[in-house]
């Protein structure tokens, strides 16, 4: 089933291309076109299209203010030509960022990631799920095997043969090693910031220098890591 | 003339004797395609073309469609900047900018955005006094722009029409 979705974007070209892009994917419906908040609103509050490409700096209400006035929570794709809204988007938990002008090729790999479609050129999904298909895992803690749910983890910790798995409630200690959790993780959310650290990047609060916050605790990122974290926080 | 019809005259006899009317034609259709080829559509030295390539991906078309809607749209949109730089209103000017800056990315105008970027980032700063030597380069510089893009539309509009 296709997923469905409206545009609100106040630039014409920009929404002909997304409404020809959504075309020409075969997988996203487009329902509707707004050109300002308000109206996507009105939209909003008989419908609910599974997914909102949303642009920010619209004349009036800006994006992040229909954000605000959700009754749901529908899977949004940031459309906008200004990279100093990414951090802002992470707040709001968006689930992906696409600066304009945008070409066919990073569409669709935004709508596969919305999609929880491998990305593509990747091939065919196999039919064992692998590690980052499953939503939740495992951990040994306490003389007990603990289901975590991979959502509700902030971050990981290393402490030497011992991993810290913190959540917004609880912190659990298990044992073993960073590496192997990050192969069982897998995923687009989580990424290795410091030979110590795994974060959850739908988790961050906000970036200082070489710093990233999550729910009050610092977390360091490692010189080598910093590079692929930019990348994948589209900040590049 | 004589000259030219008995050597035309000549030629399709050969093609005649050695081909068959289905072989000709998928002849002719195999050099038509490659004259198309080989009649690859390069954009303006000024545009991003490894952009605009990777953006349109060789639908020239469709390139047409853009281009045209560009020029349609941008007058519109600079007299809204013009509006707000009279009135000196910095923050609505930012806003109008911005807009103008996405409309160039997508014809390609790569370093116009730039400039764009940093004028917009400028009027959170600085009055409109201040900005006046600025406003003047990135006027004369969107006139440029539109200059290019409705040649570039007409040198499309050709090339799709096969001419």
């Amino acid at each position: 089933m296709k997923t469905t979705c409206i545009i609100v974007e106040d630039i014409q070209i920009a929404a002909d291309f997304l409404k020809k892009f959504c075309e020409k994917s075969g997988l996203v419906e487009v329902k509707g076109h707004f050109l300002n908040v308000p109206d996507a609103l009105v939209f909003l509050d008989e419908h609910k299209p599974d997914l909102i490409f949303l642009d920010v700096e619209m004349p009036g209400a800006n994006g992040f203010q229909l954000l605000d006035s959700l009754t749901y929570s529908p899977k949004i794709i940031l459309t906008t030509s200004k990279t100093e809204y990414a951090f802002d988007a992470f707040q709001y938990h968006v689930n992906d960022y696409l600066k304009k002008p945008f070409t066919y090729k990073r569409f669709l790999e935004s709508i596969h990631k919305v999609q929880g479609l491998p990305a593509p050129g990747t091939g065919p999904t196999p039919s064992t799920p692998s590690p980052s298909d499953i939503d939740f895992l495992f951990i040994k803690s306490d003389d007990k095997l603990v289901r975590l749910k991979k959502d509700d983890i902030l971050f990981m910790e290393s402490m030497r043969d011992y991993v810290k798995f913190v959540t917004p409630g609880k912190t659990y200690v298990t044992y073993s090693t960073l590496k192997s959790m990050e192969e069982k993780l897998g995923g687009p959310s989580f990424i290795k910031v410091h030979r110590s650290y795994i974060i959850n990047i739908n988790k961050i609060d906000d970036i200082r220098g070489n710093t990233i916050y999550v729910q009050g605790n610092a977390i360091p990122v490692g010189k080598g890591h910093r590079e692929e974290l930019a990348a994948r926080l589209n900040l590049q | 003339m004589d000259k030219y019809l008995i050597r035309y005259s000549v030629y399709m006899q050969f093609l005649a004797y050695i081909y068959t009317l289905n072989e000709f034609v998928i002849i002719k259709l195999q050099f038509l395609m490659n004259k198309t080829r080989s009649d690859h559509f390069v954009f303006h030295e000024r545009l991003n073309a490894t952009f605009l390539e990777e953006l349109f991906e060789g639908d020239t078309i469709y390139a047409e469609t853009v281009f045209e809607d560009f020029l349609r749209d941008l007058p519109a949109y600079w007299e809204r900047v013009q509006m707000s730089y009279q009135h000196k209103n910095l923050p609505l000017l930012g806003t109008n900018i911005h807009t103008c800056k996405t409309l160039f990315g997508y014809v390609g105008f790569t370093d116009l955005q730039e400039l764009c970027q940093e004028f917009e980032n400028k009027c959170a700063k600085h009055t409109a006094d201040e900005l006046q030597a600025e406003f003047a380069t990135l006027s004369r510089k969107k006139q440029e722009a539109q200059h290019i893009i409705e040649n570039e539309y007409n040198r499309l509009k050709r090339y799709n029409e096969g001419a």
